[in-house]
């Protein structure tokens, strides 16, 4: 059964990098951007289907990330080196205002629904207060904050080989989204059948259980908190990269919602079908947007709802279940 | 004397927003443990409600009140009967579906009625005193808020209904075996949680610009008054109202609302990792 799950998962990854072979470069910039929510998915897949921990900031990780980049980059527009170190730069900072948030949730004994309404709270009022910073003091060093209207114009990710400069964008900013993504794929497939992973799991299960066989359970959830908001950094930095701008509302309540929805339909507890179906949800959701954006949001709503009622596992996970084992399929039903 | 009375209004309108925003999601959390993220949208129902009935079927503003949470009473009961109550024990899962449905109401109303609706005149007058103009609306509130908390609080410890909800919050198999229908407590607290959510929405109706967001104006004072309120809002709602009105006023007033807001925020996770258990937990602590 393991082994049919892998053939599935190399043709899901064969069709995508053959995709910039059949199809123009809209398309592929295209699919870039579906690609690069997944980041963010997988890391809420991390912290919530692993962890048993309901992150709904997310996006606060995202937004901080992005605005980080974009804030380096301007300013440092002049010396090329820093389209490389913009991003680690950016995704470090992310990770320490993981780990520090992550402190303050898990040694301070907050746990269930509190750190849904505690995350979320940080997002908001990350929003509230880029969306304020529209005046000419808000700005670091080049970097104008430009309130609501978000900011734009800063150079994107790029690398210097000896005279010629390679920019992160199209046919190649594709590939690198999609190697990056088998390459966190895998490394989350390590940590989940590593000790810390089989702790981490174990501690949603039991978290006082775990605590008293001597595992520190705090440290280990601060730790994962962390690397969910490096995810969440990726996706951030990338979503900057791609689009060439940031704006506060990618930290707003909508915003924050979509993750979850996309990992609760995909099924939080595999960080394949959290892929897969970020990709697809995404797609649905801007083919749909085309008619307004709210009829989109509308549907997302529905699908969470009926996700939860129905099919807790996730409605992709059981679709890949029914595909790769017809058979166990039928015996669990 | 004027600066005072000022910084007591201030004080007191904070103080009333932020109870008001919460006590419907104090009452659906501390009976029943369920975080509604839907309570914003709750309250958007109530101010619709009541803007809609006031300018369309031309009723008085008291009776357009009452319409918008008779409104927001029956959204919140069909809610219950399809979806809610086939999570209660799974807390994370009724969080994740009450978001899906707050998502669902919020967008509704922008394509049902645009992106603003024109808002009701606040009623009563202005007063002035020394420079300053103060609404004789906004004074009504603070006492309007303390009142319906009060008569929570009694209502929960007097009546029939309130020692069988309590009953069914201390330990819901042994309500059960005592013939308690466990279930239909707890319809009826969330029915009573979104009157108060509609309640809240109909009260500022009139002092607000009607938009589909308008319930985001209230949630996150509502989650962080509930948070610091710790585990028994009903004991900590005040003191964790006045402690955040108090903090936010201060900063607001030396400083600039942003500023306050994030005061605000600072200070619920201060409170959180010092307090686990909100000001509840340290009042109980206390009296032991």
């Amino acid at each position: 059964m393991l082994k049919k799950n892998n053939i599935f998962i190399i043709l899901v990854f064969t069709t995508l990098l053959l995709i910039p072979l059949l199809f123009d470069i809209y398309y592929v910039n295209n699919i870039s951007y579906f690609i690069l929510w997944t980041f963010i998915s997988l890391g809420l897949a991390l912290i919530w289907g692993m962890g048993g921990i309901l992150s709904f900031g997310q996006t606060a990780f995202f937004g901080l990330a992005g605005y980080s980049f974009a804030i380096i980059s301007i300013n440092f527009a002049d010396t090329f080196a820093v389209g490389i170190w913009a991003p680690i730069i950016a995704l470090l900072i992310t990770a320490i205002f993981g780990a520090i948030v992550g402190y303050f949730l898990f040694y301070g004994g907050i746990y269930d629904v509190f750190i849904g309404i505690v995350t979320l709270a940080i997002t908001l009022v990350l929003e509230t207060f880029m969306a304020q910073t529209a005046g000419p003091e808000w700005a670091i060093g080049n970097a104008r904050l430009n309130g609501f209207n978000g900011m734009q114009g800063m150079p994107p990710i790029g690398i210097k080989i000896s005279d010629s400069k390679f920019y992160l964008s199209g046919t190649g900013q594709y590939y690198f989204m999609v190697f990056l993504a088998m390459f966190l794929l895998w490394i989350l497939y390590k940590i989940k059948k590593s000790n810390f992973g089989l702790i981490l799991l174990a501690s949603k299960e039991d978290r006082m259980r775990v605590e008293s066989l001597g595992h520190n359970v705090k440290k280990i959830q601060m730790i994962t908190f962390s690397l969910s908001a490096l995810l969440a950094g990726i996706s951030g930095i990338l979503y900057t990269n791609w689009g060439g701008y940031i704006t506060p509302s990618s930290m707003g309540l909508v915003a924050a919602s979509m993750p979850v929805i996309w990992v609760a339909a995909s099924g939080k507890n595999d960080f394949f079908s959290v892929f897969l179906g970020c990709i697809l949800l995404v797609y649905i959701s801007q083919t749909l947007a085309i008619n307004g954006a709210q009829y989109a949001i509308i549907l997302m709503g529905f699908i969470l709802v009926i996700t939860t009622r129905y099919f807790p596992d996730g409605i992709i996970f059981m679709l890949k279940k029914y595909l790769v084992n017809k058979s166990s399929f039928k015996n669990k039903l | 004397m004027i600066f005072l009375f000022n910084l007591f209004y201030q004080f007191g309108d904070a103080l009333s927003f932020l109870l008001l925003a919460a006590i419907g999601l104090a009452v659906i959390f501390g009976m029943m443990k369920i975080i509604n993220l839907a309570h914003g949208e709750f309250i958007t129902i109530g101010a619709y409600g009541t803007v809609v009935s006031a300018k369309i079927l031309n009723l008085p503003l008291p009776l357009a009140m009452m319409t918008g949470v008779l409104v927001t009473v029956i959204f919140g009961y069909v809610l219950e009967r399809i979806i809610i109550r086939h999570l209660y024990g799974r807390p994370l899962d009724s969080v994740v579906a009450t978001w899906g449905i707050s998502l669902i109401v919020s967008q509704s109303f922008l394509v049902l009625f645009g992106p603003s609706f024109e808002g009701l005149k606040t009623p009563l007058s202005n007063f002035q005193l020394g420079e300053y103009s103060y609404s004789q609306y906004r004074l009504l509130l603070i006492f309007i808020s303390i009142l319906i908390l009060v008569l929570l609080y009694v209502f929960f410890l007097k009546s029939n209904f309130g020692t069988l909800a309590r009953a069914t919050i201390e330990n819901p198999k042994i309500a059960a075996t005592l013939g308690v229908k466990v279930d239909k407590v707890y319809m009826v607290t969330f029915c009573i949680g979104s009157a108060l959510a509609g309640l809240t929405g109909a009260i500022y109706a009139p002092t607000m610009t009607i938009v589909p967001s308008i319930g985001q104006a209230f949630i996150v004072s509502a989650f962080v008054t509930v948070v610091t309120a710790g585990a028994s809002p009903f004991i900590g709602l005040i003191p964790a109202a006045s402690f955040l009105s108090l903090i936010q006023t201060s900063v607001t007033f030396y400083y600039h609302a942003t500023i306050g807001i994030l005061a605000l925020l600072f200070s619920v996770i201060l409170i959180i990792r010092f307090l686990p258990n909100g000001f509840s937990g340290l009042l109980i602590k206390l009296k032991k």
